[in-house]
């Protein structure tokens, strides 16, 4: 079966490359443009993993993180966020928030890939 | 990749003029945090797309750009006029940027290291430990790396673990990915099994692992747990242990610590076995193959991004199909079948709709032109040392996004004038009891099928008299020439006018507002000045909603077929031929009214097949109105506008053609055109009587 | 279609104009037109009969004998429109030369292009870029650009509309 993937990217751009090489990975894929936009899709469907931006409009990664964890069913659900060498603060607090793991912007479709596989298979 | 890169373009573009519609809020709110949020957000997003995308320089330029906007958000430095100026610089580098993102033009790249420098400066000032960071990575070299070491790893997760998502067997299924791997788990944690709590972990693991790994590739399997586990990793050998005899006896041996076993494994023969290879191959390929195309995606979408080809195109389309509707219109009249009638009238509903749709597609809010014009205003203002405030209205008011394009170069002038020469110094306007702070206003609204464009300064305004006198210097008018208020203004806007006797950096640059007219006109717009000493000078532009097609009456004179446009049409009469010919004033009786009229047969110079009896259309234009006599109205007609090419451009009265369902081609006339000249040749006249 | 290679074309279009033959070359022609209904357009010197309808665009149709001093022209069954692509203050326009009729279409090195007469010409010298004899004729290449010019257009245009103010 194929594994649901939910971005939060308020960046079209990261969202189109994002998206583009998870479907041609075989996955399936929502897009939220911002923290807010991407609860929507958190209403009890199965979701394997959630790949979020820290900066974002309209409720940023963190929140959405810790809205995510305090969900009783997406409590165990992998969070991973983009971020980028300098962010050391953030990742911290990303992490205390209850992400799983992290994406380090730039990256090549390969490494987006092989960062995923790391949290769900 | 090249359509992802056309994307961050666009997007990019989108995130510049952003920055620079906040950076002028920013401008105005120097200390607001939320402001200098958004400014950190967006460079933050400019910055990791573009280094996704490979545009180095961009990124290495926003990353300079983002830690200074990080700095004033933590509060270690502050917006003074230096970080707007650098912040408004940057703004027009990194449009720079995107047209050349390896900076091969020299003079770009010149100014690409000085606005650097600028940024590390102003950084360095504030903070002087703290310099920049080069954002670039070095990847530091891995130690030398023998054939197929052993490396021993001890994982003790902690509590809570589970609770982040993390799947722990993926870790170990990640290790045996690296190599060949022995695995120990312990279970000396296991609580009673009342105690035990299924969401956590209470075992841990001892791992070897050989082959081509270094601790660096084993801690990037731990990468997302470090903090939420223990481990070690120690090199235990330089050769593949894990084939040896008696390996496994020692491993699972409990009872021993590690330097125990480090020192019993030594003396296992060494050798090491390239096998594991093969397998770490061979388990990608059968991964690789899993992987299957699928293209299915559902997220609703509530609005599209469309290339403005793409928008032109379906105009161009929209406008076909009323010229081939018009022409079934004809076809289908001639053939006078009832049911053909009936199916045509109903294509015409459905064009008309059509039209209208796509019309409302292709309008975009003024809006897009204020941030260009806040930026000048603040550039300009700063430049001639006067304290100006930009306030705009009704910017949300929509017009043809090819109008709004063709609007912004007069605009500028027009700004570019009023700071110049309109609003005066600080100083002047104290003395004359003003607030020391100049305004400027863009003002836009809807009147009827146009839309207004006001820009009101309020300086030292504009005396009638001395553009009198100016215009009869430059020999544009004769001394006794009796002109009233606004034919006095309209001199502004003739060729040979405003050629300033003063040449300034700023607004003269040898163009003059007829230039303004000339380009406003071409978007069949009008413009006009009106003006009060020491209050202001109010610039008035009238623009159509739309430039591709129009309602018009479709009237006929001899065998020239003409279109009026239906917003200037008042009303149509008949009268005869004697009404109009050997009048000594120009004017009919129309309903009990006199009202001027310009006989077109004159006026166009027709002679041919004169009838007796006229058909009328009085045309108005703001108070005015003015009868103009036409052979036959035909009818209301929807004439999509073909430019009639610059060959014609000095024909004014005509301001396009269209094609008929004939295939003959209809002028379109533009009546305010022709009332203005009307005017003109009636003082002309006065002058010669 | 592209002006850059005018040189090493070597056909030319020849056409009438009263009794006089002219050629231009066929790299600037698109094609060929009967006449369709032109509308006048008011206000525009004699020369500018007026604009057709090609396909759905507007295109101005100029009367060349009148830009050769000849006598407006009267349509006959051999008048046809001339399409040509010609450089105005650098930009490429498409317009009509209306003509007395067409001729051939002439195969030419460009050496058979003789260097034209400087005196006694009655033509404008820039108008015309070269000759060739073909029999006992002469043929005047037209250098189309010039012809066409839009300082030409409004020059003739300056003394038939009358000027505002």
């Amino acid at each position: 079966m194929k594994k649901t993937i939910l971005i939060a990217d308020d960046s079209e751009s990261v969202r189109e490359v994002v998206s583009f090489t998870l479907i041609n990975a075989g996955y399936n894929v929502l897009v939220g443009v911002d923290g807010e936009d991407a609860m929507k899709f958190l209403d009890g469907k199965e979701i394997h993993l959630v790949i979020t931006d820290l900066h974002m409009p309209k409720k940023d990664g963190i929140a959405l993180i810790k809205e995510i964890r305090g969900k009783a069913e997406y409590q165990y659900v992998p969070i991973l966020f983009l971020t980028t060498e300098s962010q050391v603060a953030k990742k911290d607090e990303a992490k205390a928030a209850g992400a799983t793991g992290w994406i380090v912007k730039p990256f090549v479709p390969e490494k987006l890939i092989s960062t995923i596989e790391k949290v769900i298979r | 990749m090249d359509r992802f890169k056309a994307v961050f373009f666009e997007e990019a573009t989108t995130l510049i003029n952003e920055l620079e519609r906040v950076s002028l809020l920013l401008h105005n709110n120097p200390s607001d945090s939320s402001i200098i949020e958004q400014i950190f957000r967006i460079m933050h997003t400019l910055k990791g797309n573009s280094t996704m995308f490979g545009f180095y320089r961009i990124g290495d330029f926003t990353h300079h750009f983002e830690t200074l906007y990080d700095y004033i958000r933590e509060g270690k430095m502050s917006v003074t006029d230096n970080v707007l100026n650098i912040t408004f610089a940057s703004v027009d580098h990194l449009r720079v940027l995107l047209t050349d993102v390896e900076l091969e033009n020299s003079v770009h790249k010149i100014n690409h290291e000085n606005l650097i420098r600028g940024l590390i400066e102003v950084l360095n000032g504030t903070s002087g430990e703290e310099s920049i960071k080069n954002n670039s990575s070095d990847h530091k070299i891995e130690n030398k790396v023998s054939d197929s070491p052993t490396y021993w790893v001890k994982f003790v997760p902690k509590k809570g673990l589970v609770r982040k998502g993390t799947n722990v067997l993926f870790l170990l299924d990640d290790l045996s990915q690296l190599g060949a791997t022995y695995t120990v788990s312990n279970t000396e944690r296991l609580p009673d099994f009342k105690k035990l709590d299924p969401a956590d972990i209470y075992i841990y693991w001892e791992i070897y692992v050989s082959g081509t790994v270094t601790e660096n590739s084993i801690r990037d399997v731990f990468m997302f747990v470090e903090e939420d586990c223990e481990l070690e990793i120690r090199k235990i050998s330089e050769t593949n242990l894990l084939d040896q005899d008696g390996f496994s006896a020692i491993a699972r041996d409990v009872s021993l610590s590690i330097d125990e076993k480090i020192s019993k494994f030594g003396g296992l023969v060494t050798n090491s076995s390239s096998k594991n290879r093969m397998k770490e191959v061979r388990s990608k390929i059968e991964k690789a193959n899993e992987k299957s195309i699928v293209t299915s995606k559902d997220n609703s979408i509530s609005s599209i991004r469309v290339a403005s080809e793409k928008l032109d195109e379906l105009m161009s389309l929209v406008s076909e199909l009323v010229t081939t509707q018009a022409r079934l219109n004809l076809v289908s009249e001639q053939i006078a079948s009832s049911e053909l009638v009936s199916i045509s009238e109903n294509i015409e509903k459905i064009t008309r709709q059509l039209r209208d749709n796509t019309f409302s597609i292709c309008l975009i809010p003024i809006e897009n032109l204020l941030v260009r014009f806040q930026r000048l205003v603040r550039d300009l203002s700063t430049q001639l040392n006067k304290d100006v405030v930009f306030v705009s209205e009704g910017a949300d008011t929509e017009l043809d996004k090819n109008i709004i394009e063709n609007l912004a170069d007069p605009l500028m002038h027009i700004f570019r004038n009023s700071l110049d020469h309109g609003i005066e110094s600080g100083e002047e306007r104290v003395k004359k009891g003003k607030p020391a702070q100049g305004k400027i206003l863009l003002k836009a609204f809807y009147s009827g099928n146009s839309v207004i464009i006001q820009i009101r300064d309020d300086g030292k305004g504009i005396d009638p008299e001395m553009i009198r006198q100016k215009a009869i210097s430059k020999g544009l008018i004769t001394a006794d020439q009796n002109l009233d208020r606004r034919q006095i203004f309209d001199l502004i806007f003739l060729p040979g006018f405003s050629t300033a006797e003063k040449v300034s950096e700023v607004s003269g640059r040898g163009v003059g507002m007829d230039v303004v007219k000339r380009q406003i006109t071409e978007i069949r717009g009008e413009v006009e000045v009106e003006s009060v000493i020491n209050e202001g000078t109010t610039i008035n532009i009238k623009l159509p909603l739309t430039l591709s097609i129009i309602d018009g009456l479709l009237v006929k004179i001899n065998a020239t077929h003409f279109v009026i446009p239906l917003g200037n049409v008042d009303k149509c009469f008949e009268a005869n031929h004697e009404e109009f010919v050997d009048k000594i004033n120009d004017l009919i009786i129309l309903d009990g009214e006199q009202v001027p009229f310009i006989y077109l047969r004159d006026e166009f110079d027709i002679k041919e097949n004169c009838p007796q009896l006229h058909q009328v259309v009085v045309v108005k234009q703001d108070d005015r109105r003015v009868a103009l006599s036409v052979d036959t109205i035909i009818g209301e007609y929807q004439a999509v506008l073909k430019p009639l090419g610059r060959l014609y451009k000095n024909v004014d009265v005509i301001s396009g053609a269209t094609i008929l369902g004939n295939g003959e081609v209809a002028l379109v006339v533009d009546p305010n055109r022709i009332i203005k000249e009307y005017i003109f040749n009636q003082i002309n006249n006065e002058v010669l009587q | 279609m592209s002006i850059e290679n005018l040189n090493v074309s070597n056909s030319y279009l020849s056409f009438k104009l009263e009794n006089e033959t002219f050629a231009v070359t066929v790299e600037r022609v698109h094609e060929i037109l009967e006449i369709p209904t032109v509308t006048k357009v008011p206000k525009s010197p004699d020369f500018m009969t007026g604009v057709i309808n090609l396909r759905g665009n507007v295109l101005p149709v100029i009367d060349t004998r009148i830009k050769f001093g000849l006598a407006k022209t009267d349509f006959t069954i051999d008048s046809c429109i001339i399409v040509l692509s010609i450089m105005m203050e650098n930009e490429q326009i498409t317009i009509g030369a209306l003509v007395d009729s067409v001729q051939e279409v002439l195969e030419l090195s460009s050496e058979k292009i003789l260097p034209s007469p400087a005196l006694g010409n009655k033509y404008k010298a820039e108008f015309i870029q070269g000759m060739i004899k073909n029999d006992e004729h002469f043929i005047m290449v037209l250098n189309i650009d010039e012809v066409f010019s839009i300082n030409e257009l409004h020059q003739m245009k300056e003394n038939t509309s009358e000027t505002i103010i």
